[in-house]
């Protein structure tokens, strides 16, 4: 269960490739997969901070986790035809059904170009003690205009240490984004997901 | 390192034209408009937070290209359309690119007959340098 709940967390939080966005931008993402449904909705205050709430349901035990989410970037390299950041992210909130509080704190690095992405992330999750670290290599194999859809093909990495054990599991991802709109599929042996993002 | 340095050609094609050069893009500016060099922009995602922030303005010409604003992700570069009766302005600009999150290299501006280039120097103040169409000369 705990297990599952990481690796949703983990797909949550990779979909996202900006955690924050434009000034008064408003994100709003749902994601399905065997274990999870999910709806989040974010308004960036400014280019650097982004808060939202979040509703998590448990599609086994269903339980409900309400959370609210708080995305500060600290620090962002915008070059020409790349760009790097670093993020701090943050969420708290409450089981919906015994009202017991949970918290997690993590740090987000990425960087991108046209045609290849990297992003590291690590979080600390305080309920279970746990630190999970999420890795993507991404490559798109065509660079297309605005208007046309973007392709890329991703390789998630995670490893999560709790309990004084890890474990690890490898994800290939398949994202397609045209202006505003993202959609993610991913697969593998044991598990399969959709994901939608929108910005408006 | 040429590529990087805009220039201005000064090929007018009338008073109110010109052409401006960002890295190897030659790019057709005309009365009323601006064309900004965008770091950081690489993806679509990227230009609609840029888009949008340029469509709550009150100084963009959404009579022109896709409602105001024109995007090139490979070179780097938006367009826009300025209202004639508008206090537009490089500062209001550079505000909304950055609000998106990006950074401004370059901006150039043509209005009323007059090509106006702004960069940043090394303290980040804005500094411009004019440019009359009609007599070809720079200020």
């Amino acid at each position: 269960m705990i297990r599952t709940f990481f690796a949703f967390i983990f797909f949550l939080s990779a979909i996202s490739a900006h955690p924050v966005i434009f000034k008064n931008g408003k994100v709003f993402w749902l994601t399905q997969n065997p274990s999870f449904n999910d709806i989040r909705f974010g308004v960036s205050k400014s280019s650097n901070w982004l808060i939202g709430g979040r509703f998590l349901e448990d599609r086994k035990s269903n339980e409900t986790f309400a959370l609210i989410n708080n995305n500060f970037l600290a620090k962002r390299w915008n070059n020409r035809n790349s760009q790097a950041n670093l993020y701090l992210l943050s969420s708290v909130g409450l089981d919906t059904k015994n009202s017991k509080s949970m918290g997690t704190i993590g740090l987000h690095g990425d960087w991108e170009d046209r045609r290849f992405m990297v992003m590291q992330m690590v979080e600390y999750y305080s309920y279970s003690s746990a630190v999970v670290s999420n890795t993507r290599f991404a490559y798109s194999p065509f660079t297309v205009d605005y208007s046309k859809t973007s392709t890329w093909l991703i390789a998630h990495y995670r490893v999560e240490y709790s309990n004084n054990k890890y474990s690890y599991m490898f994800f290939p991802v398949v994202r397609l984004f045209k202006k505003n709109y993202l959609v993610e599929i991913g697969f593998n042996q044991d598990n399969s997901f959709l994901s939608f993002m929108t910005h408006f | 390192m040429k590529q990087f340095l805009a220039f201005l050609l000064f090929l007018n094609f009338g008073l109110s034209q010109s052409v401006v050069t960002l890295q190897d893009s030659e790019i057709e500016i005309n009365e009323n408009e601006a064309v900004v060099e965008v770091l950081g922009m690489v993806c679509s995602m990227c230009a609609f937070g840029i888009g949008e922030g340029f469509s709550k303005t009150d100084f963009v010409d959404k009579t022109k290209f896709n409602d105001g604003v024109s995007v090139d992700i490979d070179a780097q570069f938006v367009q826009v359309g300025l209202l004639k009766s508008s206090d537009a302005n490089a500062e209001k600009i550079v505000q909304v690119i950055e609000d998106a999150g990006y950074d401004v290299n370059q901006l150039f501006i043509l209005q009323n007959e007059k090509l106006t280039k702004f960069s940043f120097d090394k303290l980040g103040i804005l500094q411009s340098m004019a440019f009359n169409l009609s007599s070809n000369t720079g200020n």
